[in-house]
């Protein structure tokens, strides 16, 4: 086999095999700098010449170490992630930067660091609100990050490069939304499973190798003619980290067509762009904390408006769900969610309450983080879409 | 013409075969045991014995419950939720909510017009099904039929606070242990039962009228912990069991009809009542 497979088959194989690449490049002295969750600036690693390689779980593997610096009753994702880290599996690693994203995350880093040797390590703060105080101390630490990260490779990042960076990170922000548009047809011309697997490939791969993935799937699934097929329902699917395919599969399988989701291997990580700004990190400061659309962060109209004006709230927190099931012609929504995930699991009720107002059939599935223990939601799938179609 | 309707549940297979007066020619319940295949086709056999009728006279056939995909001969398949919810309305056509609860797993349902609209479920736990009841019956050494009975002569009903089946099962244990009275402590079983499925129910929004259906149904206790929680009538249908089977039943007779009636080729399965099994 001379011949390198190209756009979906490839991204597939990075799927499968997603630490190859890193393992590949370590050996070509390239230092591969782990992260969990979409907080870290990646922008910042790049331009430093790391690699930065997103940590995720496996919800093929039984959990058999974690429960040594974790309590059982406590996000499985997080859990398994850090029983990766237990066995081994992430030992590759030269570094590695987590964030208060939420408190388990949070939990976990302390344990990580404790559990797993890594050359370098480094937790990042990350402000709970918004407002503009929040955001100047995020871009404190991030200041902080900076440091680290360049004592750690033993040379200064200049703003010029990591402006540079910002733009390369950018463009994948914008090919992945391109790769989005393409689900916007009916049927989508990429199924909701393969568009999984491109994000995924694409977050374990240096950023410029990603736009090349990116721009090979989009070219490939702009001109094949055996894509998904038209369904009856067009899901928008939104929740936790969704890192394995079996789960969209499954719906797929159920008889819809997954065409737009919110979720952290999806949407989130790529929605809006960096603004480039003078000083590089306002613009990257503001982008990581204010932009990305996890429920761990507050978000209000405007202090106060929670009792003044409940629909306005619900506006401002969830609009934005509003337009991308407008936009990509949805007509139900699946919210799911890990076990004991309290961000997301504090949001379904007003999510529901907002979608039910926009007339959105949607339903609730909450799962154990194991690829086992999907197959009793197959029922309630199959029941939704009957009761929607 | 006739339809069937095959209802694999975790604990009992129903098989329900009607004519397009949807009157019931059969109506078959057995074990699912651990062989849903081979089971399927001996339950459909006997309701054809039962109804005189061949295999060849049945136009079409929908599986639901947990063992639809293991029945070979079934044109189609739907949940045991939109099953449920047609059979119920068959049943009572002022139906609004259905509680059912079974072997493993309790649901409530929204039913409008006798479709589906929401549902809710349980299905990760034992505790409020009837596989928590035969636990506490295996521990009592009684009957799972006879626990409603007994319960009824109650006067000071216990609480029990676990919800775990394991753990209820040890607060059972203590509770004899202290001398209460068996009544007494069913009783609270029963409203332990009642209390957390009606937990799960209510958010749907409880209207009536509500139907209780499933295993459960069948003990007169659980039924009247219930209509207490709920402080309402709640009407339960003469078999408790058969609700998603003649739903089944009644929506393959629909689906035929309304195939037929727009001129439309019923496309059915090569299908041929056979024994198949997984295990060789």
């Amino acid at each position: 086999m001379t011949q390198r497979s190209k756009g979906l088959t490839r991204a597939k194989e990075i799927y499968r095999d997603r630490s190859r690449r890193v393992k590949e490049l370590k050996t070509e002295g390239k230092k591969i700098i782990g992260y969990l969750c979409l907080y870290p600036p990646l922008e910042m690693m790049t331009a430093l010449g790391l690699v930065p390689y997103r940590i995720f779980g496996d919800m093929r593997e039984s959990i058999t170490a974690a429960d040594r610096g974790l309590p059982v009753s406590f996000c499985p994702f997080a859990r398994s992630c850090l029983d990766l880290g237990m066995k081994g599996k992430y030992d590759f690693l030269d570094g590695m930067v987590m964030a208060h994203a939420c408190d388990p995350v949070e939990k976990t880093a302390h344990v990580w660091e404790l559990f797993i040797k890594h050359p370098y390590f480094y937790f990042m703060d990350v402000p709970a609100a918004t407002r503009k105080r929040d955001v100047g101390v995020f871009k404190g630490e991030l200041e902080t990050l900076r440091e680290t990260l360049e004592s750690f490779v033993g040379e200064k990042l200049s703003s010029e490069e990591l402006k540079k960076s910002i733009k390369i990170h950018n463009e994948q922000r914008v090919l992945v939304r391109k790769l989005y548009e393409l689900r916007r047809p009916d049927p989508p011309l990429i199924s909701g499973t393969e568009t999984l697997q491109t994000i995924k490939a694409v977050m374990s791969i240096p950023v410029e190798e990603g736009n090349g993935l990116l721009r090979e799937v989009i070219t490939e699934v702009k001109q094949r003619r055996d894509g998904p097929q038209k369904k009856a329902a067009r899901l928008l699917i939104w929740g936790s980290v969704i890192d394995d395919v079996s789960l969209i599969e499954m719906i797929e399988r159920a008889g819809a067509n997954v065409v737009i989701d919110d979720t952290c291997v999806g949407t989130r990580a790529y929605w809006t762009d960096v603004e480039l700004t003078e000083d590089p990190l306002d613009g990257l400061a503001y982008h990581y904390l204010a932009e990305i659309k996890c429920p761990r962060t507050f978000v209000e109209a405007a202090h106060g408006e929670v009792r003044k004006d409940h629909m306005a709230d619900l506006e401002s927190r969830f609009s934005y769900l509003k337009d991308c099931a407008e936009g990509w012609n949805v007509n139900a929504v699946i919210l799911q969610s890990v076990k004991y995930c309290e961000d997301h699991g504090f949001e379904v009720p007003e999510l529901k309450y907002y979608l039910d107002s926009l007339g959105l059939p949607n339903t609730y599935l909450e799962h154990d983080y194991a690829e086992g223990s999907l197959a009793p939601l197959r029922t309630r799938v199959e029941a939704f879409l009957e009761v929607i179609g | 013409m006739y339809f069937a309707g095959v209802d694999i549940g975790s604990t009992m297979t129903k098989v329900v075969i009607i004519d397009r007066d949807e009157e019931i020619y059969s109506r078959v319940i057995g074990p699912s045991g651990a062989e849903h295949r081979r089971l399927a086709n001996r339950v459909m056999e006997e309701a054809l014995k039962q109804s005189t009728l061949s295999f060849d006279k049945i136009d079409y056939v929908i599986a639901t419950g947990y063992g639809r995909f293991n029945v070979p001969f079934a044109d189609r398949r739907i949940t045991e939720l939109s099953c449920h919810a047609r059979g119920i309305t068959s049943f009572f056509p002022s139906v609004r909510t259905a509680i059912d609860i079974g072997g493993q797993d309790a649901k409530g349902l929204k039913i409008n017009n006798g479709k589906l609209v929401d549902f809710v479920m349980n299905d990760k736990c034992a505790a409020g099904t009837g596989r928590f009841l035969e636990v506490i019956a295996d521990t009592l050494g009684l009957k799972v039929e006879d626990l409603g009975g007994i319960s009824l002569k109650s006067t000071n009903r216990v609480k029990i606070n676990s919800t775990c089946t394991i753990f209820a099962q040890q607060e059972v244990i203590f509770r004899l242990s202290e001398g209460i009275p068996l009544e007494d402590i069913l009783a609270g079983l029963h409203d332990s039962i009642a209390s957390r499925v009606i937990t799960m129910v209510r958010r749907l929004k409880i209207e009536p009228d509500v139907v209780l259906t499933g295993g459960v149904a069948k003990n007169v206790g659980v039924v009247k912990a219930i209509k207490e929680n709920l402080e309402c009538e709640v009407l339960v249908p003469e078999d408790p069991l058969l609700s998603g089977a003649v739903g089944a039943a009644i929506l393959a007779k629909e689906f035929v009809l309304k195939t037929l009636a727009k001129g439309e080729p019923i496309t059915r399965k090569e299908r041929q009542l056979e024994e198949t099994t997984f295990f060789r």
